[in-house]
């Protein structure tokens, strides 16, 4: 019985906003004027020509970082204006989305985290366009090309204070953190709030087996799941709350909790390798907890895109080329805001900066968008059964 | 002479037909229509199944059930405890003879100005115990042994927010106070009556209205804060409905937020209707025309234990976390005394050794154009959502016929607040994001700001307005109508000069949000406008925490600024002057 009513309601509010949206959209959908160029047979110089004849370009990022890009790009090509907005991931995805539906202005480039939900509301719906400029296509694997290109990566990690550790890693295995000795000391921003850590719990369900694995090696036992848990890796995370793991709402927190020097019993926490680089300037002793077993956490993109209707195409491709960096080791410009120990290039040619374990040695996972954007709502509502 | 009098009401009455319509035209398309789209989004295809997993599923408990029992309880508890200091602070301010009320009256307005964060972190100052490593409290410092109950969870929640938001209960009632006359306070002590009489039958009743908007404002406020529950509530599990639905839009699972929302719209909205019900049938009007000075209460033994009361509460929550918010942006290291002092980030030069070479925050030339847009977005907004406020509680107060108008503005101008910044944004962008019909596309302009603005802050300006205008006495403008005034002229003359306390307190409220407010127009700001709130925001997630308060206190001296004027103005218009 109530489905029809509930129907009829939805008919009606969809009503509503499909009068709404008719009359935002009949004006903007203006047709391509001239055919798409072939964007892969252009040169550079040619690319640069038709990007200079536009002018300009948006872009939404989801750091404060793109204004150090929007500086150096337009010193390098000083006739296009960049554009430049920095808002949080989940803002981003959302006002691509309605720009889209609604057919009004919107950015030529998403320099955007979170790829799983990318994934589900971006690339699903065509607001976002691939776009992998020729010349560094060779030396990214396939899974930074697609679905989108990703110009680096970064990571969530156990972290661990290296003051009160001098010898390394307080632990050897992540079950090691349910055991007593860790109630109440293990810290990580709450899955149910962050996207990324959602992505990190998601990936412990996804390597359930190398979870189950790392469990027998650690208790000598094959794992018994308990009654509802459908894998090792949600066992764990199982194990881990009834732990007392601590839970917050920021990395900072989490940071500066873990970190602190002067602590004689510091909690371990899950965090960003990158963020040791504000070891010195905040008194911190953050180090990763490399070499524990399974893998001490995720690495995950972060990713270009170009809008469906982007108005200037050509800039818009031009400045997704240059954040990609130059052929110099360390990437030269367009990628120095992102050349950060802790963080790692996405190019198998540009040198991984000094000061951080390289990227075989980190040893992390490596997430996969579409993989995890087909788990991660199962794994929240998971996460919500064992509070 | 009754018929005089009826026929005088009806015409009172009827342009007011006309005013409804208006008002209740543009809540539709500021309101009303982003809550539809909050509404169709949790019923599309794409939701499926939203609404079971929220009531019927295994989830529920843990979604649903115990942050909306937390929420109630954040919600409530605020409201009670605003209302209760604030009312206070009010009538210390207003009616009564303590020293220093003036400073008092300035101080207690501070609180709002402040980001809510900064009175956590304040609270974290003192009561922060081992449960999360790194920097201890200073009780826990100091070898005190911390329970997590004052630490974490529901009563350091509780009491942050009814800290941070007891001044929308004293602005809202001492320009109630200041409405009582203090001849009829005067004229009750004549027939000697008791002091303790006076106020309860008296004064009391005089500032229902207010105290009852203070409570709904302060009330909608605590559910749906979010920044406090999650600092001083996740470390120990304690999930209110604001986290669980900002925590499912920000994972990816946006309908089921929605659906979170609109549970708070419907509690919210049973909050204000057994609000409205309470006192519903009686007449709190106390201004009938002849202007006069509140009259002062002696307190004479009770001076001094009430001044020390008083500036306590206001030291504790609005000097204590004023001083915590300043120093922590004049700290070397974040929220840490371990690396001394430094101006570094007010006016460094860029330095690459200290925070990834950012210059201070007085150096960026973006700050001075983003402090012009935020002032200039506030006092758009102030008085576009003062005008419609007004309007709309005019209406609200005189329409009788149909009952379901005053309700509809009621009720469309209290929830905007319980709206996610985010919904409301993706609303503005589907209803302005392109030309409609003639109209050009506000999209990417000043205008957009100020009508989404408007939308999110109009509880404030309605819920004071209401407050102000049930002090008036309709018979007022019945007895303009015989003389012949106008429906303009009549409300231009008599009822607006008569609420103008209370609606500019109320512009004052709608200001201070929205200057330091990101979440409302998160969506729709573009790098042309460029909003002090967007730079925290920018520095803030990028872990610059000392620029981001740095910004902050900028704001809040705004904020300060901003209410100090309100009250030159008002002081020196004195209210009810109109013989």
């Amino acid at each position: 019985m109530p489905t029809p009513a509930r129907c009829r309601l939805t008919v009606a509010l969809s009503a509503a906003t499909l009068a709404l949206g008719l009359t935002a959209c009949g004006s903007t959908e203006s047709a391509p004027s001239v055919a798409e160029p072939d964007w892969d047979a252009l040169s550079h110089d040619e690319l640069v020509a038709l990007a200079e004849e536009e002018g300009s370009v948006s872009v939404y990022a989801f750091t404060s970082r793109i204004a150090s890009i929007e500086e150096s790009f337009e010193a390098t090509y000083p006739g296009i204006d960049v554009v430049a907005a920095d808002i949080s991931s989940t803002e981003l995805i959302t006002r691509l989305a309605s720009e889209h539906r609604a057919g009004s202005a919107t950015a030529d480039v998403a320099y955007v985290s979170d790829a799983p939900v990318v994934v589900t509301e971006l690339l699903a719906d065509g607001v976002l366009e691939p776009y992998v400029p020729q010349r560094v296509s060779a030396a990214l694997p396939t899974e930074f090309r697609e679905p989108l290109v990703a110009n680096r990566l970064s990571t969530k990690v156990l972290m661990y204070n290296e003051e009160a550790h001098p010898d390394g890693p307080p632990v050897q295995n992540l079950w090691e953190l349910t055991e007593p000795a860790w109630t109440g000391r293990v810290m990580m921003v709450d899955p149910n709030v962050r996207g990324d850590y959602l992505d990190l719990v998601t990936e412990m369900s996804l390597r359930a087996e190398e979870m189950a694995q790392a469990y027998q090696a650690h208790f000598g036992r094959e794992i018994v799941l308990d009654e509802g848990v459908e894998d090792a890796g949600l066992q764990f995370i199982a194990d881990l709350y009834a732990n007392d793991a601590v839970l917050v709402d920021d990395t900072d927190t989490v940071n500066s909790s873990v970190g602190t020097l002067g602590q004689a019993s510091p909690p371990v926490g899950f965090t960003s390798y990158s963020d040791r680089r504000d070891n010195e300037d905040e008194g911190w002793a953050l180090q990763v907890a490399s070499g524990v077993a399974p893998s001490p956490g995720i690495v995950f993109p972060a990713m270009l895109g170009i809008t469906a209707n982007a108005q200037n195409p050509a800039a818009a491709r031009l400045l997704i080329d240059y954040m990609m960096g130059d052929d110099s080791e360390t990437g030269g410009a367009g990628f120095e805001p992102f050349y950060v120990a802790g963080d790692y290039p996405t190019r198998e040619d540009v040198v991984a900066p000094a000061d951080a374990l390289s990227l075989e040695d980190l040893d992390a996972w490596s997430i996969d968008p579409q993989a995890s954007a087909e788990r991660r709502s199962e794994v929240a509502d998971f996460l919500l059964t064992i509070q | 002479m009754t018929s005089t009098r009826s026929r005088a009401s009806d015409t009172a009455r009827r342009p007011i037909v006309w005013l409804a319509a208006g008002v209740i035209a543009v809540l539709a398309v500021l309101v009303a229509a982003p809550l539809a789209g909050l509404v169709a989004r949790t019923l599309d295809s794409d939701a499926d199944g939203v609404w079971a997993d929220v009531f019927s599923s295994p989830l529920s408990a843990n979604l649903l059930w115990q942050p909306l029992t937390n929420s109630l309880l954040m919600g409530l508890g605020t409201g009670i405890g605003a209302t209760v200091l604030g009312a206070f602070l009010a009538w210390v301010v207003v009616l009564s003879d303590v020293p220093g009320r003036r400073v008092i009256g300035v101080l207690a307005a501070v609180p709002f100005a402040l980001p809510s964060f900064a009175i956590a972190l304040a609270w974290e100052s003192v009561f922060r115990n081992d449960r999360l490593g790194g920097t201890p409290g200073l009780l826990s410092a100091l070898g005190v042994a911390v329970p997590d109950v004052l630490s974490w969870g529901a009563v350091p929640t509780v009491l942050v927010l009814t800290a941070h938001y007891y001044s929308l209960s004293f602005v809202i009632v001492s320009a109630a106070l200041w409405g009582v006359g203090g001849d009829l306070v005067a004229a009750a002590e004549l027939t000697g009556a008791s002091r303790l009489r006076v106020a309860t039958r008296i004064v009391l009743p005089a500032i229902a209205p207010a105290l009852l908007s203070g409570f709904l404002l302060a009330f909608a406020e605590g559910v749906s804060n979010f920044a406090v529950p999650a600092l001083l509530g996740l470390p120990v599990r304690f999930q209110t409905l604001s986290t669980r639905l900002y925590g499912a839009i920000a994972t990816g699972d946006a309908a089921r937020g929605y659906a979170l929302s609109i549970v708070l719209v419907v509690v919210a909205g049973m909050v204000l209707w057994a609000g409205n019900r309470a006192t519903r049938g009686r007449s709190f009007e106390t201004i009938t025309g002849k202007a006069s000075r509140p009259r002062r209460v002696v307190t004479g033994a009770w001076r001094w234990p009430l001044f020390c009361t008083a500036s306590l509460l206001v030291a504790v929550t609005a000097i204590v976390p004023g001083i915590v918010l300043v120093v922590s942006t004049v700290l070397r290291r974040t929220n840490s005394f371990s690396g001394g002092f430094t101006w570094h980030y007010w006016l460094g030069e860029s330095d690459s050794s200290i925070a990834q070479g950012m210059r201070g925050v007085l150096r960026d030339p973006v700050v001075l154009s983003a402090l012009q847009n935020t002032v200039l977005l506030g006092l758009a907004v102030a008085v576009g959502a003062g005008l419609l406020g007004l309007l709309g509680a005019y209406v609200v107060r005189r329409i009788v016929r149909p009952p379901l108008v005053g309700a509809t503005i009621g009720f469309l101008s209290y929830v905007p607040f319980l709206i996610p910044g985010v919904a409301f944004g993706a609303a503005f962008i589907a209803l302005f994001g392109a030309q409609i019909g003639p109209l050009p596309s506000l999209y990417g302009t000043f205008a957009i700001l100020v009508l989404a603005g408007v939308a999110a802050s109009v509880p404030f300006a309605f819920q004071t307005s209401r407050a102000a205008l049930g002090q008036v006495s309709g018979e007022l403008e019945e007895a303009a109508v015989l003389t012949g005034a106008s429906g303009p002229r009549r409300f231009g003359r008599i009822t607006a000069p008569l609420v103008s306390r209370g609606v500019l307190g109320g512009g004052v409220l709608v200001f201070v949000t929205m200057v330091r407010d990101l979440s409302l127009v998160v969506l729709l700001v573009t790098p042309a406008t460029p909003l002090l709130a967007t730079m925290t925001y920018r520095f803030a997630s990028e872990g610059f925490t000392q620029h981001a308060n740095a910004i902050t206190v900028v704001i809040a001296t705004i904020s300060v600024v901003a209410t100090i004027f309100a009250r030159r103005l008002s002081d020196a218009r004195p209210t009810g002057s109109t013989s």
